[in-house]
């Protein structure tokens, strides 16, 4: 744990009360448009902020743009569901297919930290199996690297978010940091349930810090942690990259979103990017563009940026770019006690079970799913409640028995598929950019596993003396859409993120992810991340001047 | 500020004295700020025409069996989030946006209930704007379009309204914001000093059969 600290200083830059280091973000560099940057990141979300802060600690000049603000969690954010709505990516964007996935406040952030800053805490690592579903399975796809060449990155960042929980027995079997969290009468059911049905559960792996952390303090379990983290304990980006970024010489550049890659139609490689800031168009020229705008708007960036070169969108000569995009099967099932649960206290992420990740030769179906506890706050109960078609007074009568359901979550391991893709719409934004069109329907396989993960979780919440459950249907997560792979007729960037058309192009987000597992995806996308960056140091690409100092001092 | 009217038997007054707004002053001055604002007066209408009010207003009471004041003022709330926007963003292909969705279908509403009665939604009877809303949920396709997603739409932003308000919140038990507080007894049955036990724990809205429910996201 000592050496946390050497190599990402983020929760000792923060001050030791609640808030952000304010005179750290006054005194950011700030590079200028002409100014040709050694790299600009597009996105400052899980994936941009760990190449931020990877390349700055390298000496790189380094800018990342993020479409939405740079939070301010003490003024920005509050303890409340209905009143975090800005939290979630609310431009238009249009839905369709067998199964249309509903986006914004489902799975899609928006400013400084993307969804980590919404997202639950779940961290748990890709099994090894997941990196060659197809060999093994004759479904999904290979990546083009194996879960040994990620291993010590999920090691390092496990350690900088830092996470929290018991001994993991799933995958390759491993530790963490920092101890288990307590759980609340929610986890405490479902691990009595487990017991009960013959299944292992275990708390965790979450990424909010258990104790003191730097200066980030320990977590008050107030439940809120989907609506941003006001106390600093739970890990986005904004408290475990950015600082450390901003010391070692970093600009994140808010409000700012990029419409257009350039590309010199000589050279074939990018200039820099077009971008909107402030209602005035501008450009910032860089050695190195590096997209990391998730699975939606990353295809959508490429597309738009089409030109002489790229007719069809950018790094799409051979359409891959907006395919294989994935959701995770995510159905909740909840359960009724006589005991009162309140779900709400504690964080929604407690405890988890992967006994049915791997594919079970026994099985109709190929690959699995887990389960953790998820503990919806009244506006999502009630969406839960009004899913079984209960209105008027029997949803009011449904909702006063709130404090006695325990509630469960899977994730289903759906499958990629080609026409499960990214388009641009004919609608167009306020900056005048085409809209992007999710298309998405789910195959066979999809369907059974979504039965068999209600199946298990109606079996654990009845073997912890469940009266009566009732589940919803939905969705979580995003991957894919513009996948790592071995050659550029199966994918747009290779095992390194380095895109196949563009040399001096990467791609560090959730979109380069070919398969997904039954995990919660942020930590694998930073560990991707890092080991992109790592090579990316390792080669000395276009870095121009090397600065070890400190742009300036920093203090709490 | 008085409780909400619901009948025991709806589960009205299952947390006696039980107060949420009572612990405002634990909460952060920016969540007070937020979350106060919606006892104060609600927002004037902008968003909905004359017409459209007066169907969201049967509408809403319809949805969330808001029958006599007080009132949670949810045709306020939505038409202030119509007004700015304030959306998901996605819309179905075969949708409009939300606020020109929400146009569309109150419009819709007032023409099935002037072919079924010759009168707008909001003049029907309470059985009969029961009964028409119950075929609109249980349709396949309504008005040529997909029923779900009309139901889903509506109900959506009455319970993103009706549930972000304390007075809702005191009817199911959520003392609501908890920072810097947070909540120090975990567990089950395990409260808080400011918490209040359900005075009637064995009402269970499907009481006596262990059953299985199955709904769907939207």
């Amino acid at each position: 744990m000592a050496s946390v600290k050497d190599r990402n200083a983020s929760a000792w830059l923060l001050p030791p009360v609640p808030g952000t280091n304010h005179a750290m973000r006054a005194n950011m560099a700030q590079f200028r448009d002409e100014d040709e940057v050694d790299v600009v990141i597009v996105g400052c979300g899980a994936g941009g902020s760990t190449l931020l802060q990877r390349l700055a600690r390298a000496g790189w000049k380094a800018v990342a743009l993020d479409a939405g603000p740079f939070w301010d969690p003490e003024r920005d954010w509050v303890s409340d569901e209905a009143g975090s709505h800005h939290l979630y990516w609310t431009e238009p964007r249009i839905i369709s297919g067998d199964d249309p996935v509903p986006l914004g406040s489902n799975n899609s952030g928006r400013g400084v930290g993307g969804s980590m800053v919404h997202y639950a805490g779940y961290t748990p690592r890709f099994h090894p199996s997941d990196f060659h579903t197809y060999s093994a399975d004759g479904v999904g796809a290979d990546w083009p690297l194996e879960y040994g060449e990620l291993k010590a990155y999920y090691e390092d960042i496990e350690g900088e978010l830092p996470v929290a929980g018991e001994h993991w027995p799933w995958g390759d079997p491993h530790s963490y940091p920092h101890s288990p969290h307590p759980v609340s009468g929610n986890g405490e059911l479902f691990l009595r349930g487990a017991l009960a049905s013959g299944i292992t559960a275990k708390v965790g792996p979450v990424a909010i810090s258990n104790g003191r952390f730097g200066n980030r303090p320990h977590c008050i379990y107030r439940g809120f942690c989907l609506q941003g983290c006001k106390v600093n304990a739970k890990a986005s980006p904004l408290v475990t990259h950015i600082p450390d970024a901003l010391h070692h010489g970093a600009e994140v550049r808010a409000d700012s979103m990029v419409t257009r890659i350039e590309i010199d139609d000589r050279t074939g490689k990018a200039t820099g990017v077009h971008y909107v800031r402030h209602g005035r168009a501008r450009f910032q020229r860089a050695r190195i563009v590096a997209v990391a705008g998730y699975s939606i708007e990353t295809p959508r960036l490429l597309l738009n940026s089409a030109c002489k070169r790229f007719p069809a969108g950018l790094c799409n000569d051979f359409d891959q770019v907006g395919r294989y995009l994935m959701v995770q099967g995510a159905p909740q099932t909840a359960g009724r006690f006589e005991s009162e649960v309140r779900m709400w206290k504690a964080p929604p992420p407690e405890v988890s079970s992967e006994d049915f990740y791997e594919t079970d030769p026994s099985k109709p179906y190929k690959r699995g799913f887990s389960i953790q506890t998820v503990s919806p706050l009244p506006i999502t109960w009630a969406e839960h409640v009004a899913a079984q078609g209960h209105w008027g007074g029997k949803l009011r009568e449904y909702m006063s028995d709130y404090v006695h359901w325990a509630c469960l979550g899977a994730l289903c391991e759906f499958l990629p598929q080609p026409d499960n893709r990214v388009t641009l719409s004919s609608e167009k934004d306020r900056n005048s950019m085409p809209v992007a069109h999710f298309h998405y329907s789910q195959c066979d396989n999809d369907r059974q596993l979504m039965e068999a993960a209600q199946g298990a979780m109606e079996k654990i919440l009845y073997g912890a003396g469940a009266e009566e459950v009732i589940t919803i249907k939905r969705f979580a997560h995003l991957v894919g859409g513009a996948r790592m792979a071995a050659d550029e007729q199966r994918g747009v960037v290779d095992a390194d993120c380095r895109s196949f058309a563009v040399p001096n192009l990467y791609i560090t987000d959730g979109s380069v992810l070919p398969t997904q597992g039954s995990a919660n995806p942020a930590l694998t996308i930073m560990a991707v991340t890092a080991r992109a960056a790592n090579r990316l140091i390792a080669g000395g690409a276009g870095k121009a001047t090397k600065t070890t100092q400190p742009a300036r001092p920093a203090t709490a | 500020m008085t409780a909400l009217p619901l009948d025991a038997n709806d589960g009205g007054g299952r947390f006696p004295g039980f107060d949420a707004q009572g612990q405002s002053s634990r909460w952060d001055r920016v969540t007070q700020g937020v979350v106060l604002a919606r006892l104060g007066r609600p927002t004037d209408l902008r968003f909905f025409t004359v017409a459209e009010e007066a169907a969201a207003r049967a509408l809403f009471d319809q949805l969330l069996d808001q029958r006599q004041e007080p009132r949670v003022p949810v045709v306020n709330m939505v038409d202030a989030r119509l007004a700015e926007d304030q959306t998901d963003g996605w819309h179905y292909e075969d949708m409009e946006p939300d606020p020109a969705a929400w146009r569309s279908t109150l419009a819709e509403l007032d023409a099935e209930a002037r072919e079924r009665h010759e009168r707008p939604f909001a003049e029907l009877s309470c059985e009969e704007q029961t009964l028409l809303l119950t075929d609109i949920q249980a349709a396949e396709k309504w008005r040529g379009r997909q029923a779900s997603r009309v139901w889903s739409l509506w109900t959506r932003y009455a319970c993103t309204a009706f549930y972000s308000h304390p007075l809702a919140w005191d009817e199911i038990g959520f003392a609501g914001p908890a920072y810097p507080r947070g909540y120090k007894n975990l567990g089950l049955n395990a409260r808080e000093p400011f918490e209040v036990a359900d005075a009637r724990p064995a009402q269970d809205p499907a009481p006596h059969k262990a059953k299985s429910e199955t709904g769907r996201q939207r």
